[in-house]
């Protein structure tokens, strides 16, 4: 038996994988609802439609925190994040969505009401809201990628993961909202969908290549994704639900209330099941393998 | 000002774990939660099976990714080179414990510290009196007994060794017992490739 044999070591005093555990349901919610809120709130904004805006500021402004908090050990200290934006990923997404939120509720409201008059201070709020939104879209996958002790998150597509998932569900939820309360062009909208879709599906295979060229811990964390105790799970949910479902329904289906809303489920599915998936997945790599040095393997 | 450092002597390491009982007496640890694991590696074909025993703790890394990506700053090292983490700032976010390669990071519950020895919710004087040093939720780790490195004395775990396999010392001073077996055994630290630049080095 060699010593190289794969062994997940758990909570044992064996040296081995362990997984990583501390990042998980909680977290990768989180995670969702912040990508999901700020991409629903652009693409919306891009398109016009205000209650998409609405829905993407609720997401990001009442269920990332709720998420969060809910995940801190001492959450009525959560405010404390805030205070290393020098170092952490974490203290500039926190102050991007404490920006961000304001800002886009002020852009839904000068829609409603027009209080800029269509002024300079109402385009200046808009800039910072789409700036901000940019930064809260991709700052989580950079606060992974930063990571090097998980070596499948350790990768620079991370950040244009959380970017992409981010634009393609907020077009897919654009595009089932538009759809049931109108003032969207489906059709359009339904083909931009299928271009984030794809787009999608190469951050994905890039992410799994890079993970299959990097080191011991990646390859470990891809093959429980894809031949392990993840894999029914991720295929079946990250590709399946995820890329193939709204590219049928959409090509088939085109801008039907029915297809768009069977879309945004399989994208939302499918983006879910990612976060979950690459957080549960992650495992920190053996200390060392002292045996072929002591001559002993 | 000092650079405290530790070395491992594998050749001298016999899987004991008295270091790890030392620790947890030494620190109050709560059930579940250890400062310090003695690992095993096993390997061969019976009869020939060998087993290799490699203690690890915090690594006190001199470009600590757990400090870098602590959003309040409750992580911070010491002048002497000691990464320390202070409760009253914690969070809890547990981004230390996904930045540390090593996994040496745990989040104390108020579970654990209610649960008590015997699981019945009932405290003995020593967990009673020893739980008041955490807070729960945040994160806790090792910390090279920084109250008995003040104190002039070495760790729990290196006091209590019955092989000396653990060494504690100024790894800046040439001539402490640390530099030495550091630069005539070829001393290692773990997962170099991660350039965390850890305080802990492995001699065999």
């Amino acid at each position: 038996m060699s010593s190289n044999q794969t062994i997940f070591s758990g909570d044992s005093f064996q040296l081995g994988y362990r997984f990583q555990s501390y990042w998980d349901f909680h977290m990768a919610t989180a995670f969702f609802f912040g990508e999901l809120g700020a991409g629903l709130f652009l693409v919306s904004l891009y398109y016009g439609f205000v209650p998409g805006m609405v829905a993407g500021l609720l997401c990001t402004g009442v269920g990332k925190p709720y998420y969060h908090m809910s995940h801190m050990g001492v959450p009525m200290k959560s405010w404390r994040a805030i205070l290393r934006p020098d170092r952490s990923w974490i203290s500039r997404g926190l102050i991007s969505i404490v920006i961000f939120v304001p800002c886009g509720a002020l852009v839904v409201l000068d829609s409603w009401f027009g209080w800029s008059g269509g002024g300079m201070l109402g385009k200046l709020v808009q800039i910072v809201a789409v700036a901000a939104s940019l930064l809260v879209m991709t700052y989580q996958g950079f606060a992974m990628s930063h990571s090097s002790a998980i070596a499948i998150w350790n990768s620079g597509l991370m950040p244009i993961a959380s970017l992409v998932y981010s634009l393609t569900s907020g077009a897919a939820v654009t595009l089932a909202l538009g759809l049931i309360f109108g003032g969207i062009d489906p059709l359009a909208l339904s083909k931009v969908v299928m271009m984030f879709v794809g787009v999608t599906l190469l951050v994905q295979l890039g992410l799994l290549h890079a993970a299959y060229h990097g080191t011991a811990g990646s390859r470990q964390s891809l093959e429980l994704l894809l031949r392990g105790q993840f894999a029914k799970q991720f295929l079946s949910l990250v590709f399946g639900a995820g890329v193939v479902v709204p590219l049928l329904v959409l090509w088939l289906g085109g801008a039907s209330i029915l297809g768009g809303l069977l879309a945004a489920v399989g994208v939302l599915a499918g983006f879910y099941a990612f976060r979950l998936l690459i957080f549960r997945a992650g495992v920190y790599e053996p200390l060392m393998s002292f045996a072929a040095r002591l001559g002993l393997s | 000002m000092a650079r405290m450092g530790m070395v491992f002597d594998l050749k001298r390491c016999i899987g004991c774990n008295a270091c790890v009982v030392a620790c947890k007496q030494e620190n109050s640890l709560p059930e579940g939660v250890f400062f310090t694991r003695t690992l095993s590696e096993e390997y061969g074909v019976y009869p020939n099976v060998k087993r290799v025993y490699i203690p690890t703790l915090c690594n006190h890394c001199e470009d600590a990714p757990c400090e870098k990506v602590c959003p309040s700053g409750a992580t911070f090292t010491r002048e002497d080179g000691i990464v320390m983490v202070d409760g009253e700032q914690c969070i809890g976010c547990s981004a230390c414990a996904v930045a540390c390669p090593y996994d040496q990071r745990t989040q104390v519950t108020q579970e654990s510290l209610t649960k008590g020895l015997y699981g019945t919710g009932e405290l003995t004087p020593f967990e009673e009196d020893g739980y008041k040093r955490f807070s729960p939720g945040t994160m806790i780790k090792c910390d090279f007994c920084s109250e008995r490195v003040d104190a002039d004395l070495d760790p729990a775990c290196v006091v209590t060794c019955p092989t000396d396999a653990r060494i504690f010392g100024d790894l800046d001073d040439p001539n402490s017992k640390t530099s030495r077996l550091i630069r005539d055994r070829n001393g290692r630290p773990p997962l170099a490739d991660k350039n965390t630049k850890p305080k802990v080095y492995y001699i065999d």
